[in-house]
Formats: structure tokens, C-alpha cells, sequence
């Protein structure tokens, strides 16, 4: 399936005079878990908003599921979207969230969402307040999968969550994507978690894209360079992300194709995804590789 | 069955974790040809971990000859690792014997000696690009490392 | 790198059937099942005691009444039940603003304020048509429940309209019998969602459609209501009986002289008299009648009952129609 997922050309919201996302062209193929990775205040969660339609693009425009527009009907449907601190109504029971959330939409799998919550040992008669985090996490997430949605969307799911109940979602998340194939889209400034969870990368930075894309192919357009600081400046083979400077060594994170030769007197390395974040976030300066493919937007 | 486990500060990509522990299963015996491997599901769901990793290291072990995937069914090991012969073995073990005893000489500490080997590893392989890149050579660091 | 499964729906492009209507009623009943019960069992309480007082009354009445002006009736009728009618008039004029504080602001506040919208404005029913079905539902419930105590009301009213007590325009029975009762109530609903939803935050949002509802309830009874329809005027010495008395002044060779409040015939008095009128005990209306003066009274005649009613429910429900259109508007609008 050749979808995008998510499609976004020229999007900008502005929060009065100030710019939340600007300028995002984006476009996120179906089938993967896209990981959206900035600091706080980067605009993950405004881009978050503009695709699930709780906020309206001040510029450009979005889309969803393959050309869907962002907050349509067919966009709702197909989405299931977890919130922040995965707000409930903290005085209806479980099964009273199951039934709401069943009243609320076109489809919803009764069997799986009582299996799942049984397995995980949350009782149903508990009042949703009453139930520990990583608990609400697990029923806020049982009630968008039961939804059935073709796309998840997960804004900062781990971030209150203690190292065990992290692991517990992800794999819940996780396995719901090898049953189902839903695709998956979460923000999170939590780097290292996300190297074994996400093979699609959007990083974010004041409120712009810098680099998107397949991890993988990301990675492998990538690589660290260590070398005499005396020849740091001579190098010139290609783009260069990030520079650590010693006095002696200077580390180069450098983006090559694929089939690049090492320069003599350089060592290469492969870079990792956290490695390659973090030099991203620390360079605002650098990104911008080249366009993503778009189909659904230039009607 | 095996169960996968992580380590996430070796560096090493998650797939090629995977790899290298059927490999070092069927080498010690724990997996034999006949053998299914964790469904892809279970993987995921114990280690919170993409499922296109999961399926990528079993493709990876099918084009090793490794293992095989049955529609329906899973994954199932179909070969032992080739082994080179014993004899050959123990004297290849002979000959880097020698070659330690003459670093040792030299002055090299085991460091020394595990930096310069991983290096020469990587030069090797990087000029012989059918052992397969990047992966090969970081799967040759870690073998030689245990 | 992507076998895998993909997605057990199709992914129609084509027009999506929407969520039932039904299905918000459950929803709804759920959500506000609490403060539901707890205007229910107030009112419901409240019910009980109006129609056991009330037939306390019918009987009352019908046994010593009759002459209404007898002393019998005033010791067993209007004596002993006076105080607690009183009481029940002012409690019924606070239920609509109880009900647009408790039930109208929380609504949308309340999911605002919690950060819940999130959740319930991703479903696939959709915000507008989650927005439309909440308030429509609930907006009629309220509604319908203030129309049953209106007709209770009225029943309950009954030994004192025969007795002769009752004016149709005072506050105590227009703002009750009817229809303006029931859209006042609305009225006070769409306030109270209004607020919610431009305040955002459940308490403040409460303490506001108090003060917005009392405001509108205050310059509707003293102001607006008696500029409906031009009032009739007359000369005689006092309108015709039951009918609604707006003002009066005094006319001297057809024009204007002053106002029957104030200080106006008190100076004219004194004029007259070329000082302080000391001994004299005369009636000032007839002192004033003598020199040429004529009393004017304007006033809303009783038959005009119903058109009042009519024309105050229907500005009310206008009103309220508009302000949760806006509120829905809002909700449509509104960037997270």
C-alpha cells in the first residue's frame, strides 16, 4: 500500500504572533511507526492537533489516510488518537469508557477491548480516576485499538510512565502493529527508547522539520567520521551536520550516499538514531534534506 | 524455542542483535534444523520492538540459508551454521596463538590487541564489500570481542 | 520491509455512514447521570411537596372560601398558606438559574477544563455532531421539565387564582405560569453553555451564568416587559382590576405637569394652598381634580396575558437558539 499516512505541504500554525509550525511539508508512508522527535516546545504537538483536526492550519494544508482531509469525517474514522496524559473521564468506570467510546464510533471491538483488559488485569467496574498511570495508558490505548484505526496517534504516550510500564505500552502499541498493520505516528522527547520502536523519523526544531525519513535510510546516509583536527576543515565530500572539535581528533558527522569511500586518514563509523538526533537538535541550522514525495496534496 | 533478549548499550542494531543469537543458538547447539523461532508477534510483544525489525532479521536469516518462513506457519531453522572443517579449525586457533604471542612480545596489552584486530577486521572487510558492509563488520567486532 | 498485514478495513473514500443519533442519548445519560439525578431528586422532592401542599389548599379553599372575602377564608386559607406560597414562588423562580449553573456550564467546560475534549473530539462521531446532539438533548430535557412544573405550578396556583389573589402580570405567576417558565429555563441552559464554553474553566463558568441570568431576568421584569405593546391609558381613578399598572401622571389644559411619583404633587399641593396646608384634611387627588388637574394611569390590561407570554417565550427561545448555536460554533472552530 503506497499511501501516505500523513500529508503536509507549506502547514504553519500560528498561535498569535507567534509561529507553533511553520513551513512543514511532510509526507509519512503507511505501515510504519513514524517517531516525531523535537524538544519540548518544538511543535510536535501542534502538528499532532493539526492532523487528528483539533486545531485548524493558520497555513498550508494537511491531510490524512491517503488525501483525507485532517478533521473530516473519514479522517476521524479512521484515526484513533491518545491525547497527552491520556485525559479520561476520571469518574466513569472501565466498562463505562468502553461503552462511551463504543457509543461514539461507527466501529468498536467490544471482545477485544474486555480480552485485552482482562489480560492486563484491569477490572472493569474501577473508576477510570482510580487506576494507576501506566493502567489509564493501557485503557486509553485499548479504547483507540479497538477502534480498529488504519492510523495511531500517540502524543507523548510514555512520558509519565515508570521504565515498566513504558515497555508495557510500547509492546502493546507494538504488537497491535504486527496483528493489525496499523500505522503509527508518536511524539516523545525521550530519544533512546524510540531507537527500537520507530523506523520512520520526523524530527522537529523550533517549530520546523529538519530531517525526515526512514530510519534506515537515514542511518545509512550518515556516518561519523573521526580524523586529525588538522584535516577537519579540509573536508569537503559532502554535507556536514555536526563537528566536535579536539585538539587533536575532531569528530564529523557527515551525511555521504550510501557508497561514499572513507577519505584517507578519516575512520568511519555508523551513527545510531540517537546519535544522529541528537546532532540534528543541537545544529538547527542543518537539515533540510531533500523533499519527501507528494502525491495527495498538489490536487 | 529461544527467547531473544537486548542489549541496548552494545550498539550494535537491534536486527543484527537478533541474528547474532540464532547463529550463537545453532553454534551451541541450542537450535537445531527442524526448530521454529519465536513468532514474530511474541518477539514484539516481549521486547517492544519494531515488528519490521523482527521480520527484517528473519529475512536476513533466510538469506543466510539459515532459516526458512512458512506461509501461515513461521519461521524454521533450516540449516546448521557452516562450520569450517575441525582440523582446520584448530589450526587457524594454532596460527593466532602464534600472532598473539608475537603482539604480546611487541608490548601490546589485550586492548592493544583487541583495537588493532578490530581494525584490521574492518579494513578487511571494507575492501572485500561481498562480506556484507557495515553490518558484516560489526558483526565481526562483536565475535572476535567475545 | 513492509510484508506485513495490512489494514482488515478498506480504506472507502466514498460518504461514511455517521454515527446514530441514538447512540449520544446513552452517551449523554452517562455523562451527566449525576447532576441528571441531582436536579431530578431536588426537583422530584420539590414535586412531591407542591402537590401535597397543593391539595391541602384545594381544600382549604373549596370548603371556606366561598365568599372568597369571608373571614373564614382569610383565618383556614389565605392566613395559614400565604407564607409557604411565597416561598414556593421564589424557590421556582431560582430553578432555572440552578439549572443553567449546574447543568448548562458545566457541559463544555467541564470537558475543557479537564482536557477530555481531546478524547471526545477525535472520536469519529465527530465534534459538531457530538456538540449538536449533547446540548439539542439536553437543552429539551430541561426544557420539559420546567414545562411539567409549570403545568404543576398551575394547578398548585389554582385555589389562589380562584380566591382572587392572583394577578396575572405580577412576577410571582407570570414569570411561572405558561410558557415563559420553560423558556427561561432554556434560556438560563444556553447561558450557562455560552459561558462554559467561552470561559472554559466549570466554576467561574457557573458564578457567571448566575450573574448573566439574573441580570436578564432583572431588566426583563423591570424594563423590557412592560414596553412589549404600547400600554393603554386611562383617566378613571384607577385601572380596570387584575391588569398591570405602569405609571401615572397628572395633566393640567392637556399638557404634561408631573409625574404621580416624586416631589411633584407634593410642591403643586403646596402651591395651592400658598404654603404648608395646615388643617386641612383633604384628599390631595380631589385637591388636585378641583384646580383642573387630570390623572392619567398607564397600563397593560390582563387580556393582554397571553400575547406577553407569547412574545417573551419566543425572544427567549430566539435567544436561546442563537446562543448555543454560537456555543456550537465554538466548538467547531475552536483550535485545541
Amino acid at each position: 500500500m503506497n499511501t501516505n499516512i500523513i500529508e503536509a505541504s507549506g502547514l504553519g500554525k500560528r498561535y498569535g504572533s507567534t509561529w507553533a509550525l511553520r513551513e512543514c511539508t511532510l509526507a509519512i508512508p503507511a505501515g510504519h511507526v513514524a517517531a516525531l522527535v523535537g524538544p519540548n516546545g518544538a511543535g510536535k504537538t501542534t502538528l499532532l492537533n493539526l492532523a487528528v483536526g483539533l486545531a485548524e492550519p493558520s497555513a498550508g494544508r494537511v491531510s490524512v489516510l491517503g488525501g483525507q482531509p485532517a478533521g473530516s469525517p473519514a479522517a476521524l474514522d479512521g484515526i484513533a488518537f491518545v491525547a497527552q496524559d491520556t485525559p479520561l473521564y476520571r469518574n466513569v468506570s472501565v466498562a463505562d469508557m468502553l461503552h462511551l467510546t463504543r457509543n461514539l464510533n461507527r466501529h468498536f471491538d467490544q471482545h477485544y477491548a474486555q480480552t485485552r483488559l482482562s489480560e492486563l488485569g484491569i477490572p472493569l467496574k474501577r473508576k477510570s480516576g482510580k487506576l494507576s498511570g501506566g493502567q489509564q495508558a493501557q485503557l486509553a490505548l485499548t479504547l483507540a485499538l479497538a477502534r480498529r484505526p488504519r492510523l495511531l496517534i500517540l502524543d507523548e504516550p510514555v512520558a509519565m510512565l515508570d521504565p515498566i510500564a513504558r515497555h508495557d505500552f510500547m509492546a502493546s502499541v507494538l504488537t497491535a502493529v504486527a496483528d493489525d498493520g496499523v500505522s503509527v505516528l508518536l511524539s516523545s522527547h525521550v530519544l533512546a527508547e524510540l531507537e527500537r520502536v520507530a523506523d520512520y523519523l520526523v524530527l522537529l526544531s523550533a517549530g520546523q522539520v529538519q530531517i525526515a525519513g526512514e530510519v534506515e535510510d537515514l542511518l545509512a546516509g550518515h556516518r561519523l567520521l573521526t580524523g586529525p583536527t588538522a584535516q577537519a576543515d579540509r573536508y569537503t565530500a559532502g554535507p556536514v551536520v555536526y563537528t566536535r572539535r579536539g585538539d587533536a581528533q575532531t569528530h564529523l558527522l557527515v551525511r555521504v550516499a550510501a557508497d561514499d569511500p572513507v577519505p584517507p586518514g578519516w575512520e568511519a563509523h555508523p551513527v545510531g538514531m540517537e546519535e544522529l538526533a541528537l546532532a540534528y537538535l543541537r545544529e538547527p541550522g542543518a537539515g533540510a534534506l531533500p523533499g519527501p514525495s507528494l502525491s495527495g496534496v498538489a490536487r | 524455542m529461544i527467547e531473544f533478549r537486548l542489549d541496548p548499550a552494545s550498539g550494535v542494531p537491534t536486527y543484527l542483535q537478533l541474528v547474532q543469537q540464532v547463529e550463537h543458538a545453532l553454534r551451541l547447539g541450542y537450535l537445531k534444523p527442524g526448530d521454529q523461532l519465536p513468532k514474530v508477534r511474541d518477539v514484539v510483544a516481549n521486547l517492544a520492538i519494531n515488528p519490521n525489525t523482527v521480520l527484517k532479521a528473519y529475512k536476513d536469516l533466510e538469506t543466510k540459508g539459515l532459516a526458512v518462513g512458512r506461509p501461515g506457519q513461521g519461521t524454521f531453522i533450516q540449516a546448521a551454521l557452516s562450520q569450517v572443517a575441525l582440523p582446520e579449525l584448530a589450526e587457524l586457533r594454532k596460527s593466532l596463538l602464534g600472532w598473539l604471542t608475537t603482539a604480546d612480545a611487541a608490548g601490546l596489552d589485550e586492548d592493544g590487541i583487541v583495537a588493532l584486530v578490530t581494525r584490521a577486521l574492518r579494513d578487511f572487510y571494507e575492501r572485500c564489500p561481498g562480506q556484507g558492509g557495515r553490518g558484516g563488520a560489526a558483526s565481526g567486532e562483536t565475535e572476535v570481542v567475545a | 520491509m513492509t510484508a506485513q498485514t495490512m489494514p482488515t478495513r478498506p480504506a472507502g473514500p466514498g460518504r461514511l455512514r455517521p454515527v446514530p443519533w441514538r447512540r449520544m442519548a446513552w452517551v449523554n445519560w452517562r455523562q451527566h447521570r449525576v447532576a441528571l439525578a441531582g436536579v431530578a431528586a431536588f426537583l422530584g422532592g420539590f414535586a412531591v411537596y407542591l402537590w401535597l401542599s397543593g391539595l391541602q389548599m384545594h381544600h382549604a379553599e373549596a370548603a371556606y372560601c366561598h365568599p372568597a372575602a369571608s373571614i373564614s377564608c382569610a383565618v383556614n386559607f389565605t392566613g395559614p398558606y400565604s407564607e409557604s406560597a411565597i416561598i414556593v414562588s421564589i424557590v421556582l423562580q431560582a430553578v432555572p438559574a440552578l439549572i443553567g449553573a449546574f447543568i448548562g456550564a458545566p457541559v463544555l467546560a467541564r470537558e475543557l477544563e479537564t482536557g477530555t475534549f481531546r478524547y471526545t473530539w477525535t472520536q469519529g462521531i465527530g465534534r459538531l455532531r457530538w456538540a449538536l446532539a449533547k446540548l439539542v438533548l439536553l437543552a429539551v430535557a430541561v426544557t420539559a421539565v420546567a414545562g411539567a412544573f409549570t403545568v404543576l405550578f398551575a394547578w398548585y396556583n389554582q385555589p389562589w387564582a380562584a380566591a382572587g389573589y392572583v394577578s396575572p402580570f405580577s412576577a410571582r405567576t407570570f414569570d411561572l405560569l405558561g410558557m415563559v417558565f420553560a423558556a427561561w429555563t432554556l434560556a438560563a441552559f444556553a447561558i450557562g453553555v455560552l459561558a462554559g464554553m467561552l470561559i472554559r474553566r466549570a466554576v467561574p463558568a457557573i458564578a457567571t451564568t448566575l450573574a448573566a441570568y439574573a441580570a436578564l431576568a432583572f431588566a426583563t421584569g423591570l424594563w423590557l416587559r412592560e414596553r412589549y405593546i404600547s400600554p393603554l391609558v386611562t383617566s378613571s381613578a384607577s385601572p380596570p382590576a387584575s391588569s398591570w399598572a405602569i405609571s401615572g401622571w397628572y395633566t393640567k389644559g392637556g399638557r404634561f405637569a408631573f409625574g404621580d411619583h416624586g416631589s411633584g404633587i407634593a410642591n403643586t399641593v403646596r402651591q395651592i394652598c400658598g404654603g404648608p396646608c395646615h388643617g386641612t384634611h383633604q384628599d390631595p387627588a380631589q385637591l388636585l381634580a378641583q384646580r383642573g388637574y387630570t390623572h392619567w394611569t398607564s397600563y397593560q390590561p390582563a387580556s393582554r396575558f397571553w400575547t406577553f407570554q407569547w412574545i417573551e417565550a419566543g425572544w427567549l427561545l430566539a435567544l436561546s437558539v442563537l446562543l448555543i448555536a454560537v456555543a456550537i460554533w465554538l466548538v467547531r472552530r475552536r483550535a485545541a
